[in-house]
Protein backbone atom coordinates (compact mmCIF):
# COMPACT_ATOMS: atom_id res chain seq x y z
CA UNK A 1 0.00 0.00 0.00
CA UNK A 2 1.52 3.22 -1.46
CA UNK A 3 -0.19 6.72 0.81
CA UNK A 4 0.54 9.76 -1.99
CA UNK A 5 -0.27 12.60 -0.70
CA UNK A 6 -0.54 15.62 -3.49
CA UNK A 7 0.74 19.19 -3.12
CA UNK A 8 -0.91 20.99 -6.33
CA UNK A 9 -2.71 24.48 -6.76
CA UNK A 10 -4.44 23.52 -9.43
CA UNK A 11 -8.08 21.54 -8.04
CA UNK A 12 -9.53 20.05 -11.75
CA UNK A 13 -5.59 18.58 -11.40
CA UNK A 14 -5.96 17.65 -7.98
CA UNK A 15 -9.53 16.20 -8.03
CA UNK A 16 -8.79 14.17 -11.46
CA UNK A 17 -5.55 12.38 -9.54
CA UNK A 18 -7.61 11.90 -6.42
CA UNK A 19 -10.02 9.78 -8.84
CA UNK A 20 -8.14 8.14 -10.61
CA UNK A 21 -5.29 7.44 -7.64
CA UNK A 22 -8.21 5.64 -5.19
CA UNK A 23 -9.66 3.44 -7.93
CA UNK A 24 -5.83 2.11 -8.67
CA UNK A 25 -5.12 -0.98 -6.51
CA UNK A 26 -1.95 -0.27 -4.33
CA UNK A 27 -2.45 3.24 -4.03
CA UNK A 28 -3.77 5.47 -1.35
CA UNK A 29 -4.08 9.13 -1.57
CA UNK A 30 -4.20 10.07 1.76
CA UNK A 31 -4.74 13.93 0.98
CA UNK A 32 -3.83 17.18 -0.96
CA UNK A 33 -2.40 20.66 -0.01
CA UNK A 34 -3.16 24.03 -2.70
CA UNK A 35 0.66 25.42 -1.29
CA UNK A 36 3.64 24.73 0.74
CA UNK A 37 2.09 25.71 4.18
CA UNK A 38 -0.69 23.25 3.68
CA UNK A 39 1.23 20.99 2.43
CA UNK A 40 4.00 21.08 5.28
CA UNK A 41 0.74 20.44 7.74
CA UNK A 42 0.04 17.77 5.41
CA UNK A 43 2.90 15.94 5.30
CA UNK A 44 3.35 16.04 9.21
CA UNK A 45 0.06 14.51 9.95
CA UNK A 46 -0.29 11.86 6.96
CA UNK A 47 3.19 10.61 6.95
CA UNK A 48 2.92 10.07 3.10
CA UNK A 49 5.28 7.09 1.54
CA UNK A 50 5.19 9.46 -1.29
CA UNK A 51 4.78 13.08 -1.95
CA UNK A 52 3.55 13.94 -5.40
CA UNK A 53 4.91 17.70 -5.66
CA UNK A 54 3.84 19.89 -8.56
CA UNK A 55 7.08 22.05 -9.31
CA UNK A 56 5.47 25.68 -10.29
CA UNK A 57 3.55 26.62 -6.49
CA UNK A 58 2.05 29.94 -5.57
CA UNK A 59 3.76 31.65 -3.01
CA UNK A 60 6.56 28.89 -2.87
CA UNK A 61 9.47 26.73 -4.55
CA UNK A 62 8.78 23.26 -5.19
CA UNK A 63 12.41 22.63 -5.63
CA UNK A 64 13.28 23.62 -2.26
CA UNK A 65 9.98 22.45 -0.56
CA UNK A 66 11.47 18.94 -2.11
CA UNK A 67 14.68 19.48 -0.14
CA UNK A 68 13.23 20.46 3.31
CA UNK A 69 11.42 16.84 2.88
CA UNK A 70 14.16 15.21 2.08
CA UNK A 71 16.13 16.36 4.58
CA UNK A 72 13.86 15.09 6.93
CA UNK A 73 13.84 12.02 8.90
CA UNK A 74 12.14 10.02 8.33
CA UNK A 75 12.01 11.05 4.57
CA UNK A 76 9.07 10.53 2.19
CA UNK A 77 9.80 9.46 -1.15
CA UNK A 78 9.35 13.05 -3.67
CA UNK A 79 8.05 12.83 -6.84
CA UNK A 80 7.86 16.21 -8.74
CA UNK A 81 4.58 16.78 -10.97
CA UNK A 82 5.02 19.39 -14.07
CA UNK A 83 4.09 20.18 -16.81
CA UNK A 84 7.56 21.18 -18.25
CA UNK A 85 8.88 17.81 -17.13
CA UNK A 86 12.47 17.50 -19.40
CA UNK A 87 15.93 17.02 -18.70
CA UNK A 88 16.83 20.31 -17.12
CA UNK A 89 13.83 20.19 -15.02
CA UNK A 90 14.99 16.42 -13.74
CA UNK A 91 18.32 17.90 -13.40
CA UNK A 92 17.12 20.40 -11.02
CA UNK A 93 14.91 17.67 -9.08
CA UNK A 94 18.06 15.92 -8.68
CA UNK A 95 19.64 18.08 -7.01
CA UNK A 96 16.72 18.65 -4.97
CA UNK A 97 16.80 15.54 -3.78
CA UNK A 98 14.05 14.16 -5.44
CA UNK A 99 13.43 10.95 -5.98
CA UNK A 100 11.91 10.59 -9.64
CA UNK A 101 10.14 13.10 -12.41
CA UNK A 102 6.59 12.71 -13.85
CA UNK A 103 4.90 14.55 -16.59
CA UNK A 104 1.68 16.02 -16.40
CA UNK A 105 1.12 14.76 -20.05
CA UNK A 106 1.85 11.43 -19.20
CA UNK A 107 -0.86 8.83 -19.24
CA UNK A 108 -2.20 6.86 -15.86
CA UNK A 109 -0.46 4.08 -16.14
CA UNK A 110 2.87 5.25 -16.52
CA UNK A 111 2.17 7.66 -13.70
CA UNK A 112 1.46 4.38 -11.57
CA UNK A 113 4.55 3.47 -13.24
CA UNK A 114 6.47 5.68 -11.90
CA UNK A 115 4.91 5.80 -8.30
CA UNK A 116 5.49 2.46 -7.88
CA UNK A 117 8.63 2.43 -9.04
CA UNK A 118 9.87 4.95 -6.50
CA UNK A 119 8.28 3.57 -3.67
CA UNK A 120 10.39 0.92 -4.11
CA UNK A 121 13.73 2.70 -4.21
CA UNK A 122 14.24 3.28 -7.93
CA UNK A 123 14.91 6.87 -9.04
CA UNK A 124 12.84 7.76 -11.50
CA UNK A 125 15.19 10.75 -13.25
CA UNK A 126 16.26 11.66 -16.44
CA UNK A 127 20.16 10.73 -17.16
CA UNK A 128 22.79 12.95 -15.80
CA UNK A 129 24.84 14.51 -18.55
CA UNK A 130 28.20 16.46 -18.71
CA UNK A 131 26.23 18.84 -20.40
CA UNK A 132 23.42 19.21 -17.93
CA UNK A 133 26.20 19.91 -15.43
CA UNK A 134 28.06 22.41 -17.27
CA UNK A 135 24.66 24.24 -18.34
CA UNK A 136 23.57 24.15 -14.67
CA UNK A 137 27.06 25.15 -13.14
CA UNK A 138 27.05 28.20 -15.54
CA UNK A 139 24.29 29.51 -13.48
CA UNK A 140 25.86 29.41 -10.25
CA UNK A 141 28.74 31.21 -8.33
CA UNK A 142 32.30 29.59 -9.12
CA UNK A 143 32.64 28.43 -5.29
CA UNK A 144 28.81 26.20 -5.55
CA UNK A 145 29.92 24.09 -8.09
CA UNK A 146 31.68 21.79 -5.85
CA UNK A 147 28.19 21.74 -3.50
CA UNK A 148 25.96 20.74 -7.18
CA UNK A 149 28.10 18.13 -7.93
CA UNK A 150 27.59 16.38 -4.29
CA UNK A 151 23.84 17.27 -4.45
CA UNK A 152 23.60 15.62 -7.55
CA UNK A 153 25.51 12.86 -5.99
CA UNK A 154 22.98 12.51 -3.41
CA UNK A 155 25.10 12.84 -0.63
CA UNK A 156 23.51 13.90 2.54
CA UNK A 157 23.78 17.74 4.22
CA UNK A 158 25.88 15.94 7.34
CA UNK A 159 28.35 14.45 4.78
CA UNK A 160 28.56 17.58 2.40
CA UNK A 161 29.34 19.52 5.70
CA UNK A 162 32.37 17.13 6.17
CA UNK A 163 33.21 17.17 3.04
CA UNK A 164 33.49 20.66 2.11
CA UNK A 165 34.12 21.97 5.80
CA UNK A 166 31.61 24.20 6.40
CA UNK A 167 28.61 24.88 9.29
CA UNK A 168 25.60 22.78 8.39
CA UNK A 169 23.47 26.15 8.52
CA UNK A 170 26.23 27.38 5.99
CA UNK A 171 25.40 24.46 3.94
CA UNK A 172 21.89 24.62 4.38
CA UNK A 173 22.06 28.96 3.15
CA UNK A 174 24.40 27.76 0.14
CA UNK A 175 22.02 24.96 -0.85
CA UNK A 176 18.92 27.12 -0.64
CA UNK A 177 21.22 29.95 -3.10
CA UNK A 178 21.88 26.87 -5.44
CA UNK A 179 18.57 25.48 -5.86
CA UNK A 180 16.86 28.82 -6.33
CA UNK A 181 19.10 29.73 -9.32
CA UNK A 182 18.53 26.46 -10.74
CA UNK A 183 14.81 27.13 -10.56
CA UNK A 184 13.68 27.21 -14.04
CA UNK A 185 11.55 30.15 -15.16
CA UNK A 186 8.72 30.31 -17.10
CA UNK A 187 7.14 34.01 -17.00
CA UNK A 188 3.54 32.17 -18.58
CA UNK A 189 3.01 30.19 -14.73
CA UNK A 190 4.01 32.81 -12.57
CA UNK A 191 1.14 35.00 -11.81
CA UNK A 192 1.12 38.24 -13.36
CA UNK A 193 1.19 40.09 -9.39
CA UNK A 194 4.01 37.89 -9.14
CA UNK A 195 6.15 38.66 -12.00
CA UNK A 196 5.87 42.81 -11.22
CA UNK A 197 6.86 42.28 -7.84
CA UNK A 198 9.77 39.92 -8.04
CA UNK A 199 11.55 42.47 -11.13
CA UNK B 1 8.94 64.12 -33.54
CA UNK B 2 5.56 64.43 -35.01
CA UNK B 3 5.15 62.25 -37.44
CA UNK B 4 4.17 64.29 -40.35
CA UNK B 5 1.43 63.04 -42.38
CA UNK B 6 2.93 62.77 -46.19
CA UNK B 7 -0.42 64.78 -47.63
CA UNK B 8 -2.31 67.42 -46.16
CA UNK B 9 -6.18 67.68 -45.59
CA UNK B 10 -8.64 68.81 -42.82
CA UNK B 11 -8.35 65.71 -40.91
CA UNK B 12 -4.27 66.36 -40.96
CA UNK B 13 -4.62 70.12 -39.74
CA UNK B 14 -7.07 68.83 -37.06
CA UNK B 15 -4.40 66.25 -36.08
CA UNK B 16 -1.72 68.32 -35.91
CA UNK B 17 -2.09 72.02 -34.86
CA UNK B 18 1.24 72.32 -35.32
CA UNK B 19 1.15 72.75 -38.98
CA UNK B 20 -1.69 74.97 -38.79
CA UNK B 21 -0.32 77.32 -36.18
CA UNK B 22 3.82 77.54 -38.53
CA UNK B 23 1.71 78.27 -41.60
CA UNK B 24 -0.54 80.57 -39.59
CA UNK B 25 2.85 82.28 -37.65
CA UNK B 26 4.54 82.52 -41.23
CA UNK B 27 1.25 84.52 -42.62
CA UNK B 28 1.15 86.98 -39.93
CA UNK B 29 4.66 87.60 -39.72
CA UNK B 30 4.39 87.87 -43.61
CA UNK B 31 1.40 90.18 -43.84
CA UNK B 32 3.02 92.36 -41.12
CA UNK B 33 5.98 92.84 -43.42
CA UNK B 34 4.14 93.59 -46.38
CA UNK B 35 2.43 96.29 -44.36
CA UNK B 36 5.11 98.29 -42.64
CA UNK B 37 6.38 98.22 -46.48
CA UNK B 38 3.40 99.71 -47.75
CA UNK B 39 3.19 102.35 -44.53
CA UNK B 40 6.77 102.98 -44.87
CA UNK B 41 9.72 103.79 -47.15
CA UNK B 42 12.18 101.12 -46.48
CA UNK B 43 14.23 100.82 -49.75
CA UNK B 44 13.83 102.41 -53.08
CA UNK B 45 12.51 99.19 -54.55
CA UNK B 46 9.92 98.07 -51.98
CA UNK B 47 7.32 97.19 -54.35
CA UNK B 48 9.46 94.05 -55.21
CA UNK B 49 10.21 93.12 -52.27
CA UNK B 50 6.89 93.10 -51.04
CA UNK B 51 6.17 91.06 -54.29
CA UNK B 52 9.27 88.57 -53.31
CA UNK B 53 7.99 88.24 -50.18
CA UNK B 54 4.55 87.25 -50.81
CA UNK B 55 5.67 85.11 -53.43
CA UNK B 56 8.12 83.25 -51.10
CA UNK B 57 5.39 83.60 -48.14
CA UNK B 58 2.92 81.58 -50.35
CA UNK B 59 5.46 79.01 -51.68
CA UNK B 60 6.80 78.10 -48.28
CA UNK B 61 3.47 77.82 -46.61
CA UNK B 62 2.13 75.76 -49.40
CA UNK B 63 4.87 73.71 -49.59
CA UNK B 64 4.33 72.73 -45.66
CA UNK B 65 1.09 72.26 -46.09
CA UNK B 66 1.79 69.96 -48.73
CA UNK B 67 5.03 68.45 -47.43
CA UNK B 68 4.56 68.66 -43.80
CA UNK B 69 8.02 66.46 -44.07
CA UNK B 70 9.94 69.32 -45.64
CA UNK B 71 9.78 70.42 -41.61
CA UNK B 72 12.41 68.29 -40.73
CA UNK B 73 14.72 68.80 -42.99
CA UNK B 74 17.98 70.66 -42.01
CA UNK B 75 18.38 71.67 -45.96
CA UNK B 76 15.42 73.54 -45.73
CA UNK B 77 16.07 75.16 -42.25
CA UNK B 78 19.17 76.29 -44.05
CA UNK B 79 17.45 77.66 -47.10
CA UNK B 80 14.75 79.29 -45.34
CA UNK B 81 17.23 81.47 -42.58
CA UNK B 82 18.95 82.30 -45.46
CA UNK B 83 16.60 83.21 -46.95
CA UNK B 84 15.04 85.72 -44.13
CA UNK B 85 19.06 87.12 -43.18
CA UNK B 86 19.35 87.95 -47.33
CA UNK B 87 15.81 89.52 -46.97
CA UNK B 88 16.93 91.69 -43.93
CA UNK B 89 20.27 92.40 -45.55
CA UNK B 90 18.82 93.85 -48.67
CA UNK B 91 16.15 95.77 -46.72
CA UNK B 92 19.27 97.54 -45.78
CA UNK B 93 19.01 98.28 -42.30
CA UNK B 94 18.79 96.09 -39.30
CA UNK B 95 15.19 97.23 -37.94
CA UNK B 96 14.15 95.14 -41.18
CA UNK B 97 10.26 94.41 -41.60
CA UNK B 98 11.70 90.64 -42.38
CA UNK B 99 13.12 90.54 -38.97
CA UNK B 100 9.50 88.27 -37.34
CA UNK B 101 9.68 86.13 -41.26
CA UNK B 102 13.46 85.16 -39.92
CA UNK B 103 11.79 83.89 -36.25
CA UNK B 104 9.42 81.95 -37.63
CA UNK B 105 12.34 80.41 -39.52
CA UNK B 106 13.85 79.53 -36.53
CA UNK B 107 10.46 77.36 -35.68
CA UNK B 108 10.82 74.11 -37.49
CA UNK B 109 14.66 73.52 -36.11
CA UNK B 110 13.91 74.61 -32.53
CA UNK B 111 11.07 72.09 -32.20
CA UNK B 112 12.91 69.31 -34.49
CA UNK B 113 16.06 69.01 -32.48
CA UNK B 114 17.22 68.20 -29.48
CA UNK B 115 17.45 70.77 -26.30
CA UNK B 116 20.70 71.53 -26.17
CA UNK B 117 21.47 71.72 -30.33
CA UNK B 118 18.47 74.02 -30.84
CA UNK B 119 19.67 76.41 -28.36
CA UNK B 120 23.04 75.94 -30.87
CA UNK B 121 21.07 77.03 -33.46
CA UNK B 122 19.16 79.78 -31.68
CA UNK B 123 22.68 81.07 -30.83
CA UNK B 124 23.91 80.73 -34.25
CA UNK B 125 21.10 82.80 -35.34
CA UNK B 126 22.15 86.05 -33.27
CA UNK B 127 25.27 86.02 -34.39
CA UNK B 128 24.47 85.64 -38.17
CA UNK B 129 21.99 88.51 -37.21
CA UNK B 130 24.52 90.49 -35.89
CA UNK B 131 26.66 90.19 -38.68
CA UNK B 132 23.79 91.22 -41.16
CA UNK B 133 23.43 94.28 -38.98
CA UNK B 134 26.68 95.67 -39.12
CA UNK B 135 26.87 94.59 -42.84
CA UNK B 136 24.12 97.01 -43.51
CA UNK B 137 25.88 99.77 -41.35
CA UNK B 138 25.33 99.21 -37.65
CA UNK B 139 25.67 103.49 -37.00
CA UNK B 140 26.68 102.95 -33.40
CA UNK B 141 26.13 106.56 -32.87
CA UNK B 142 22.45 106.34 -33.31
CA UNK B 143 22.48 103.64 -30.86
CA UNK B 144 23.51 106.58 -28.34
CA UNK B 145 19.38 106.43 -27.82
CA UNK B 146 18.63 104.49 -25.06
CA UNK B 147 15.01 103.11 -26.82
CA UNK B 148 17.49 102.69 -30.00
CA UNK B 149 19.47 100.28 -27.72
CA UNK B 150 16.56 98.82 -26.08
CA UNK B 151 15.36 97.66 -29.70
CA UNK B 152 18.84 96.19 -30.77
CA UNK B 153 18.62 94.34 -27.27
CA UNK B 154 15.36 92.56 -28.33
CA UNK B 155 16.22 91.90 -31.35
CA UNK B 156 19.39 90.24 -30.09
CA UNK B 157 17.84 88.40 -26.99
CA UNK B 158 14.26 87.28 -29.00
CA UNK B 159 15.87 84.44 -31.35
CA UNK B 160 17.15 83.19 -28.20
CA UNK B 161 13.89 83.39 -26.66
CA UNK B 162 11.88 81.88 -29.30
CA UNK B 163 14.30 78.87 -29.81
CA UNK B 164 14.62 78.00 -25.88
CA UNK B 165 10.85 78.50 -25.68
CA UNK B 166 9.55 75.87 -28.63
CA UNK B 167 12.67 73.50 -28.43
CA UNK B 168 11.31 73.00 -24.16
CA UNK B 169 8.10 72.56 -25.42
CA UNK B 170 8.90 70.49 -27.97
CA UNK B 171 10.62 68.48 -25.82
CA UNK B 172 8.13 68.08 -22.84
CA UNK B 173 5.74 66.53 -25.92
CA UNK B 174 8.25 64.24 -26.89
CA UNK B 175 8.77 63.02 -23.12
CA UNK B 176 4.94 62.91 -22.47
CA UNK B 177 4.63 60.64 -26.30
CA UNK B 178 7.02 58.52 -25.32
CA UNK B 179 5.69 57.97 -21.68
CA UNK B 180 2.62 57.28 -23.05
CA UNK B 181 3.82 54.47 -25.70
CA UNK B 182 5.77 53.13 -22.54
CA UNK B 183 2.42 52.72 -20.77
CA UNK B 184 0.61 51.20 -23.44
CA UNK B 185 2.81 48.74 -23.75
CA UNK B 186 3.38 47.60 -20.37
CA UNK B 187 -0.17 47.50 -20.65
CA UNK B 188 -0.24 45.03 -23.10
CA UNK B 189 2.27 43.35 -21.94
CA UNK B 190 0.50 42.64 -18.42
CA UNK B 191 -2.71 41.93 -20.16
CA UNK B 192 -1.12 39.21 -22.77
CA UNK B 193 0.75 37.64 -19.38
CA UNK B 194 -2.24 37.64 -17.54
CA UNK B 195 -3.89 35.99 -20.72
CA UNK B 196 -0.94 33.60 -20.96
CA UNK B 197 -1.02 32.41 -16.59
CA UNK B 198 -4.73 32.14 -17.25
CA UNK B 199 -4.46 29.59 -19.79
CA UNK B 200 -1.42 27.76 -18.26
CA UNK B 201 -3.05 27.98 -14.76
CA UNK B 202 -7.03 26.74 -15.62
CA UNK B 203 -7.35 25.72 -19.47
CA UNK B 204 -4.39 23.23 -19.30
CA UNK B 205 -4.27 21.96 -16.10
CA UNK B 206 -8.02 20.92 -16.84
CA UNK B 207 -6.79 19.07 -20.36
CA UNK B 208 -3.90 17.42 -18.46
CA UNK B 209 -6.85 16.43 -15.44
CA UNK B 210 -9.29 15.26 -18.51
CA UNK B 211 -6.38 13.01 -19.98
CA UNK B 212 -4.87 11.77 -16.94
CA UNK B 213 -8.62 10.54 -16.27
CA UNK B 214 -9.53 8.94 -19.40
CA UNK B 215 -6.19 7.11 -20.16
CA UNK B 216 -7.30 4.99 -16.92
CA UNK B 217 -10.04 3.60 -19.53
CA UNK B 218 -9.25 0.11 -20.75
CA UNK B 219 -8.07 0.77 -24.17
CA UNK B 220 -9.39 0.92 -27.45
CA UNK B 221 -9.02 3.02 -30.85
CA UNK B 222 -11.40 5.63 -30.10
CA UNK B 223 -9.98 6.25 -27.04
CA UNK B 224 -6.36 6.59 -28.34
CA UNK B 225 -7.81 8.60 -31.15
CA UNK B 226 -9.35 11.09 -28.29
CA UNK B 227 -6.21 10.97 -25.84
CA UNK B 228 -4.56 11.53 -29.01
CA UNK B 229 -6.42 15.11 -29.47
CA UNK B 230 -6.43 15.85 -26.26
CA UNK B 231 -2.54 15.80 -26.36
CA UNK B 232 -2.57 17.96 -29.43
CA UNK B 233 -4.46 20.48 -27.87
CA UNK B 234 -2.51 20.86 -24.94
CA UNK B 235 0.58 21.56 -27.22
CA UNK B 236 -1.41 23.98 -29.43
CA UNK B 237 -2.16 25.84 -25.72
CA UNK B 238 1.65 25.43 -25.30
CA UNK B 239 2.32 26.99 -28.25
CA UNK B 240 -0.12 29.85 -27.66
CA UNK B 241 1.20 30.57 -23.59
CA UNK B 242 5.24 30.71 -25.84
CA UNK B 243 3.95 33.30 -28.18
CA UNK B 244 2.32 35.58 -25.37
CA UNK B 245 5.28 35.42 -23.27
CA UNK B 246 6.76 36.42 -26.84
CA UNK B 247 9.83 35.02 -26.52
CA UNK B 248 11.25 37.30 -29.44
CA UNK B 249 11.32 40.80 -27.64
CA UNK B 250 12.54 42.15 -30.58
CA UNK B 251 16.05 40.44 -31.20
CA UNK B 252 17.09 39.33 -34.27
CA UNK B 253 15.50 36.28 -35.87
CA UNK B 254 19.05 34.50 -35.79
CA UNK B 255 19.36 34.81 -32.09
CA UNK B 256 16.58 33.73 -30.85
CA UNK B 257 17.35 30.45 -33.13
CA UNK B 258 20.48 30.33 -31.61
CA UNK B 259 19.23 30.34 -28.29
CA UNK B 260 16.48 28.05 -28.89
CA UNK B 261 19.00 25.51 -30.60
CA UNK B 262 20.91 25.51 -27.11
CA UNK B 263 17.98 24.65 -25.90
CA UNK B 264 17.40 22.00 -27.68
CA UNK B 265 21.09 20.48 -28.15
CA UNK B 266 21.07 20.24 -24.30
CA UNK B 267 17.72 17.85 -24.09
CA UNK B 268 18.16 16.21 -26.77
CA UNK B 269 21.73 15.25 -25.74
CA UNK B 270 22.77 13.48 -28.67
CA UNK B 271 21.44 15.40 -31.84
CA UNK B 272 23.48 18.51 -32.61
CA UNK B 273 21.73 21.65 -34.03
CA UNK B 274 23.34 24.49 -35.42
CA UNK B 275 22.57 27.87 -36.87
CA UNK B 276 24.48 29.20 -39.75
CA UNK B 277 23.48 32.74 -41.51
CA UNK B 278 21.56 35.22 -40.23
CA UNK B 279 18.01 36.93 -41.50
CA UNK B 280 17.09 40.18 -43.51
CA UNK B 281 15.11 42.49 -41.30
CA UNK B 282 11.67 41.53 -41.30
CA UNK B 283 8.23 42.81 -39.93
CA UNK B 284 7.72 41.58 -36.12
CA UNK B 285 4.24 39.58 -36.74
CA UNK B 286 6.80 37.73 -39.82
CA UNK B 287 9.91 37.32 -37.48
CA UNK B 288 6.91 35.26 -34.55
CA UNK B 289 5.85 33.31 -37.27
CA UNK B 290 8.85 32.61 -39.05
CA UNK B 291 10.75 31.96 -36.39
CA UNK B 292 7.79 28.91 -34.68
CA UNK B 293 7.86 27.56 -38.12
CA UNK B 294 11.76 26.59 -38.14
CA UNK B 295 11.50 26.36 -34.43
CA UNK B 296 8.59 23.14 -35.03
CA UNK B 297 10.92 21.85 -37.99
CA UNK B 298 14.14 21.54 -35.47
CA UNK B 299 12.07 20.33 -33.13
CA UNK B 300 10.60 17.66 -34.85
CA UNK B 301 13.90 16.66 -35.83
CA UNK B 302 15.35 16.28 -32.70
CA UNK B 303 12.09 14.81 -31.22
CA UNK B 304 10.39 12.30 -33.74
CA UNK B 305 13.47 12.35 -36.57
CA UNK B 306 15.63 10.44 -34.66
CA UNK B 307 18.07 12.57 -36.61
CA UNK B 308 22.45 13.09 -35.07
CA UNK B 309 22.90 16.37 -37.20
CA UNK B 310 20.29 19.48 -37.81
CA UNK B 311 21.65 22.40 -39.35
CA UNK B 312 19.83 25.22 -39.56
CA UNK B 313 20.59 27.78 -42.33
CA UNK B 314 19.57 31.81 -42.87
CA UNK B 315 20.24 33.68 -45.91
CA UNK B 316 19.15 36.86 -47.21
CA UNK B 317 18.27 37.57 -50.73
CA UNK B 318 17.60 41.22 -50.84
CA UNK B 319 14.68 41.61 -48.18
CA UNK B 320 13.66 37.65 -48.58
CA UNK B 321 14.72 34.88 -46.15
CA UNK B 322 15.55 32.25 -47.11
CA UNK B 323 16.01 29.41 -44.47
CA UNK B 324 16.38 25.80 -45.08
CA UNK B 325 16.33 22.89 -41.65
CA UNK B 326 18.02 19.54 -42.88
CA UNK B 327 18.40 16.84 -40.59
CA UNK B 328 19.80 13.53 -41.27
CA UNK B 329 17.29 11.23 -39.76
CA UNK B 330 14.96 8.86 -40.30
CA UNK B 331 12.61 10.98 -43.29
CA UNK B 332 9.31 11.87 -43.56
CA UNK B 333 6.92 8.91 -42.10
CA UNK B 334 4.48 7.49 -45.12
CA UNK B 335 1.35 8.14 -42.89
CA UNK B 336 1.12 11.17 -40.19
CA UNK B 337 0.35 10.15 -36.30
CA UNK B 338 -3.48 10.72 -35.97
CA UNK B 339 -3.46 14.46 -34.46
CA UNK B 340 -0.31 15.61 -35.35
CA UNK B 341 -0.96 19.12 -36.46
CA UNK B 342 2.98 20.22 -36.22
CA UNK B 343 2.91 20.57 -39.70
CA UNK B 344 -0.73 21.40 -40.20
CA UNK B 345 0.46 24.52 -37.77
CA UNK B 346 3.78 24.91 -40.16
CA UNK B 347 1.59 25.63 -43.46
CA UNK B 348 -0.75 27.76 -42.15
CA UNK B 349 1.89 30.09 -40.72
CA UNK B 350 3.83 29.76 -43.83
CA UNK B 351 0.34 31.42 -45.41
CA UNK B 352 -0.03 33.90 -42.73
CA UNK B 353 2.81 35.54 -43.95
CA UNK B 354 2.92 34.79 -47.83
CA UNK B 355 6.10 32.31 -47.07
CA UNK B 356 6.57 29.56 -49.41
CA UNK B 357 7.16 26.39 -47.35
CA UNK B 358 8.71 22.88 -49.06
CA UNK B 359 8.95 19.75 -46.80
CA UNK B 360 10.54 16.79 -48.84
CA UNK B 361 13.58 13.73 -48.00
CA UNK B 362 15.88 14.33 -50.83
CA UNK B 363 17.90 11.33 -50.78
CA UNK B 364 16.17 7.96 -50.38
CA UNK B 365 18.64 7.08 -47.49
CA UNK B 366 16.80 9.29 -45.09
CA UNK B 367 16.78 12.85 -43.53
CA UNK B 368 14.16 15.63 -44.10
CA UNK B 369 14.52 19.21 -45.57
CA UNK B 370 12.42 21.82 -44.65
CA UNK B 371 12.76 25.44 -47.06
CA UNK B 372 11.25 28.45 -46.13
CA UNK B 373 10.82 31.42 -48.63
CA UNK B 374 9.53 34.76 -46.34
CA UNK B 375 8.98 37.46 -48.86
CA UNK B 376 9.27 41.40 -47.35
CA UNK B 377 5.64 41.94 -46.42
CA UNK B 378 4.88 45.50 -48.18
CA UNK B 379 5.31 48.27 -45.93
CA UNK B 380 1.39 49.82 -45.42
CA UNK B 381 2.75 53.12 -47.11
CA UNK B 382 3.12 51.42 -50.55
CA UNK B 383 -0.39 50.38 -51.05
CA UNK B 384 -2.51 52.63 -51.27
Amino acid sequence: MIRVALVDDHPALVAGLTTVLRHEPGIVPVGSAVDLAEAEHLVYTTHPDLVLLDYHLPRGDGLQFCHRLKTDAPAPKVLIFSAYADARLGFAARAAGADGLASKGAPAPELFEVIRRVARGERVLPPLTPELLREASSRLDPEDAPLLSLLVDGTVPRDISATLRLHPAEVETRVRRVLSRLRIELAATEAPGATAANR
Amino acid sequence: MPDYPSRWSPRHLAADRWIGLFGLTRATAILIAVGLLAVHRVTSYDVLLAVVVLGYGTVTIGLVLRHPGVLRQPLAWAVDLGVALALIAVSDDWRSPFYLLALTALAPPSVALPFRRALTVGAAFTVAYVAVAVLTGLDLTTLSSSIRLETLATHLVLPGVVTVGLAYAADVLRRLARERERTERLAVEAERRRIAWELHDSAKQRLHAAHLVLSVLPHSETLELGLEHLRGATADMETSIAELRSPLGGRPLEAVLRERASELDLLAGATEVSVLGSAPRLPPSAVAHTYRIIAEAMSNAVQHADADRVQVRLSADGETLHASVEDDGRGLPERLRPGANGLLNMHSRAFAIGARLTIDSPSPAGGTRVRLVVPPVPSEGATP
